[in-house]
């Protein structure tokens, strides 16, 4: 028995262990539920934490209740096994004790259910999310030029403090659109309208958001950011949006590369406030220099990146050759200075 | 005269690889399954091997993105369907007649036809990977990724049709085994006496009836959509919605969940009462919860799809429906523990795979009530901990309890006994390997790594744990060596094992080691719960009866396999119709037809060849 129980301490070292790394790892994660930045996903960790600690009594009290009989029950030469064949009481007792237990946890969760239902403060901000493989559409009703929608992609800004409701779309395969440290994940089904819990950010900051349901070959590569902004630089952002890009000063590479964006790109891609760029197949552009990451929150917005994006997706992310997806453009369709060009004009599109 | 009935002469030989082919032996039957099972266990295991290896590092290259999502589409499916369901109906159809007293299964050849499905079905979906489309999809098969429009390959044909192809051979099983149980028991055998495996295995054969329709029925439609043009998932302006197909695949998929476990529930049943010498406490309880379980079962699919947006009603009573599911659960965990009360316990190597069954098991529950929580689960959903999850229920849970059968009744099925120590090595491996291997999912998922990414960023803080979970998964596969050398070692030159080395209690071990094809010399009388235990119902019999006096038996026969064979190759034609039409329908046509001759020769087919009969009149 002695050695039944020494084999059995790997197992506990290892679960400690785990512990010990749970705590390490929590506050290491940029995805990490246990490092919530809103009021929703507090609200849900509190939840979180009240679960884990009930399942936590019942499973240690159930394994050491389990070691204890084994031991004091293990085979000893002359004392045969008592035929019990149960207790009517007992057996009734163990039935109902858990009903109790789930009782316990079964209200925080209708609590907070009823919760989702709430409708949000009335200076809530209306986002509608649409999923693409392998990209984010956001569009904010009301708040673009002329009363229409202001559009961006990959990388969702908000103001912090106000409620914030999202509407989930899909425009091909079901993706689901999580944001850990805001929200918990809601999915985006071709065909439905979901609505995400509404959330209210605590802090200006960068929050990093995934795709989490598989959505074709890509899937891994699917994500975006969340940036929340002070609601002066929120502003600051809007209007820029809407006002457009200054024109480049003429004879940089930004300005031959408005040229090339403006007969290329702009079939597929939109840039707010410039006629003729209006392309809704891939996301769109406007202040992209404003964005801190690309291709679908993959990549650093550094030239290089951007420049080996544009030249070659493929090189970046498994995409499939074909339909409505980017085309290669550094096999001799575009050189590098053209290239290089465009990531100039791009970079160029800033709030200020 | 029989022989008009077939365009062969029937096999009549003991033994040789036709004897195999043909037979309708229920022993011969289970141990295809088993081995069949433990085959494609090896293969999926590698499946996973491969995913633990680019997982290990960052922004790993080691394989495709393509090959990543096919190794976890094709390890979920071949672990679900082709290891761990035919794993329990190695079990069904070993024991079940032994141990209610039968001599086979109420229909012997369809119990050999829903074998030869399983086998071909599972065959032609792995055969994908050579025509260079192995399914990638994910093994729950999502509208609208299947449609053709995001699927260029035949990958979603071959899974969609191999797994018709299985389902109608579990089907059979399903009834083949619900009509053995409740009208094969021997004198005296009454329900409530039958060995909780039994009375699991019942369930299951219900849980089978009623929870496969829905999948048949998903797939049927998908088949549509994917061949015909149909409109069941695809075009949504047109009315068809993809939230069809995942209720109908969790309809059906959360009572599947029963189906892998209640066979492990129903071994750890068994071998309690033999290692702690003393009855199982609250049997009729055990059963019930069983039962409840069952029912229950069918009410919690929604809880699969709390993120899909049904609204704050069904989510609730879905939550509370779920959370009610662990009363009966409970139950069972408390009825094994108080088994232990009293008890003469034996840490024999089947005993410790069933504790290692009822820990593990019981932590799965635990945080499956945890994402009963709807809001707990939209963080956990689809993360590592889900995958954490489901692992310690059907790896912690149904593997540990199939390990523990294997153990158990590895002395039954080939006469000869596995080595204890090397079963104790492969038990503290897998347990250690397991733990290691699952345990740091739980926070993978907490810190919010998604499942069925093939790669992860460097900066999100994942790498650490994974290389944990990694070298975890690599003790597994040693444990699994380990094992595989326990198995064959055994069969080349294990002890014999008398015909009952753990002293229990049950029918089977009344009879030799392994049994005779035709089990039982003479029908027992059953007096008791645990025969052999009660001496006043001694149902101690004569070990072999002498050659003219053997009982008449089912003779084997070619037609479940032909027609297994065909069906399958109908499903062949439809792939091969897509490229080249007239090719695929002259398949279909001829392995239609040759189907057809086949069910008549099933039917015109007498069970027991007349030439065999007169041998012994």
């Amino acid at each position: 028995m002695a050695r039944f129980l020494k084999s059995r301490t790997p197992i506990l070292s290892v679960a400690l262990m785990a512990l010990l790394l749970a705590a390490l790892s929590a506050c290491a994660s940029p995805q990490s539920t246990f490092d919530p930045q809103s009021d929703a996903a507090d609200s849900i960790l509190s939840i979180y934490i009240f679960v884990t600690i009930v399942a936590s009594i019942v499973g240690f009290a159930v394994l050491v209740a389990m070691v204890w009989l084994l031991i004091k029950f293990r085979a000893k030469p002359g004392v045969p096994a008592r035929q019990i064949h149960g207790h009517n009481k007992l057996e009734v007792a163990w039935t109902i004790a858990p009903i109790f237990v789930l009782l316990i946890i079964a209200f925080p969760t209708m609590f907070w259910i009823a919760g989702t239902a709430e409708d949000p403060a009335p200076d809530v901000i209306e986002v509608e999310a649409i999923g693409h493989q392998w990209w984010f559409e956001f569009h904010y009703p009301g708040m673009g030029p002329d009363g229409g929608d202001l559009i961006t992609a990959n990388e969702l800004v908000i103001p912090v403090g106000r409620d914030i409701r999202v509407t989930l779309h899909s425009d091909d395969v079901i993706h689901s659109f999580w944001v850990p440290q805001l929200v918990g994940k809601t999915d985006m089904i071709p065909g439905r309208t979901n609505v995400l819990e509404t959330f209210n950010a605590y802090t200006p900051g960068l929050y990093f958001g995934q795709c989490a349901e598989f959505c074709g070959v890509a899937h891994a590569l699917m994500r975006f950011r969340v940036n929340v902004k002070t609601s002066t630089d929120f502003s600051t952002w809007v209007d820029a949006h809407n006002a457009g890009p200054a024109a480049p000063e003429p004879g940089t590479g930004a300005a031959r590369g408005r040229i090339e964006v403006a007969a290329g790109c702009a079939v597929c891609h939109s840039i707010s406030g410039q006629p003729g760029m209006s392309g809704r197949i891939g996301p769109d552009l406007s202040l992209f220099g404003e964005r801190t990451t690309i291709a679908a929150g993959i990549l650093d917005n550094t030239d290089a990146n951007l420049r080996a994006w544009i030249g070659d997706v493929r090189s970046i992310k498994p995409i499939p050759e074909g339909g409505l997806f980017m085309p290669t453009f550094n096999d001799g369709t575009l050189d590098e200075g053209q290239i290089a060009d465009i990531a100039a004009y791009l970079n160029s599109l800033t709030a200020e | 005269m029989a022989a008009n009935t077939g365009i062969l002469r029937r096999p009549l030989a003991p033994a040789g690889i036709w004897a195999w082919m043909t037979t309708v032996d229920h022993k011969r039957i289970g141990i295809l399954y088993g081995v069949t099972a433990f085959f494609f266990f090896l293969l999926g295991g590698m499946e996973a091997l491969v995913m633990r290896v680019q997982l290990a590092s960052a922004e790993s290259t080691l394989v495709s993105a393509n090959t990543f999502n096919a190794m976890f589409t094709m390890h979920g499916t071949t672990m679900v369907f082709m290891v761990v369901m035919p794993a329990g109906a190695a079990f069904f159809n070993f024991l079940v007649p032994l141990m209610i007293g039968a001599r086979d299964v109420a229909f012997p050849r369809l119990n050999a036809f829903s074998y030869w499905l399983f086998l071909f079905g599972s065959l032609f979906m792995n055969f994908s990977f050579f025509m260079n489309a192995f399914p990638d999809m994910g093994w729950f098969g999502y509208a609208p990724l299947t449609s053709n429009e995001f699927t260029i390959s035949n990958a979603t044909d071959y899974w969609v049709l191999g797994l018709l192809v299985m389902g109608i051979g579990t089907t059979a099983a399903g009834f083949n085994f619900v009509v053995t149980i409740l009208n094969m028991r021997a004198p005296g055998m009454t329900l409530m006496r039958m060995p909780v495996f039994v009375w699991m295995t019942l369930i299951v054969a219900f849980l089978i009836i009623f929870a496969f329709p829905p999948l048949t029925i998903a797939l049927a439609f998908l088949t549509f959509d994917r061949f015909f043009d149909t409109n069941f998932f695809v075009d949504i302006g047109a009315g068809s919605d993809p939230l069809l197909w995942q209720h109908l695949f969790w309809i059906f998929g959360h009572p599947e969940v029963y189906i892998l476990i209640l066979p492990a529930m129903g071994i750890v049943s068994d071998v309690l009462p033999t290692f702690t010498r003393k009855p199982l406490f609250g049997y009729p309880m055990v059963v019930f919860a069983g039962v409840v379980i069952a029912f229950l079962g069918f009410g919690v699919w929604a809880h699969h799809m709390f993120t899909t947006g049904l609204g704050p009603w069904a989510n609730a009573a879905f939550s509370a429906t779920t959370m009610a599911i662990a009363v009966p659960t409970g139950v069972k965990i408390f009825n094994w523990l108080a088994t232990l009360y009293g008890g003469s316990i034996r840490f024999k190597t089947p005993m410790l795979f069933a504790l290692g069954f009822i820990s593990m098991f019981m932590l799965g529950g635990l945080s499956g009530v945890m994402h009963a929580v709807t809001a707990v689960d939209s963080q956990q959903s689809d993360t590592y901990f889900i995958v954490a999850h489901f692992h310690y229920v059907l790896f912690g849970g149904a593997i540990f309890g199939l390990t523990a059968g294997v153990y158990y009744w590895f002395p039954k099925i080939s006469g000869k006994m596995l080595s204890e120590s090397m079963g104790k090595l492969h038990f503290w491996l897998l347990l250690i390997g397991f733990n290691l291997t699952f345990m740091p999912m739980h926070i993978l998922g907490v810190i919010g790594m998604p499942r069925r990414i093939y790669t992860y960023a460097e900066d999100m803080g994942f790498e650490f744990l994974n290389q944990m979970v990694s070298t975890g998964a690599f003790i597994i596969a040693l444990a699994i060596v380990v094992f595989t050398i326990n198995i064959v070692r055994s069969v080349r030159q294990g002890e014999p094992a008398g015909d009952n080395p753990w002293e229990a209690a049950t029918l089977e071990w009344s009879i030799p080691s392994p049994p005779h094809h035709y089990n039982f010399a003479i029908v027992p009388t059953v007096r008791s719960q645990y025969p052999l235990w009660d001496e006043d119902a001694n149902v101690v019999l004569p070990p072999a009866l002498p050659a003219h006096d053997e009982p008449i038996m089912p003779d084997p026969s070619y037609w479940p396999i032909v027609l297994a064979f065909a069906i399958t190759m109908v499903a062949g034609g439809l792939i091969i119709w897509q490229g080249h039409a007239i090719a695929g329908l002259t398949v279909i046509a001829s392995m239609g037809l040759l189907g057809m001759r086949s069910i008549f020769g099933w039917v015109l087919e007498p069970m027991e060849d007349e030439a065999h009969v007169s041998v012994h009149h």
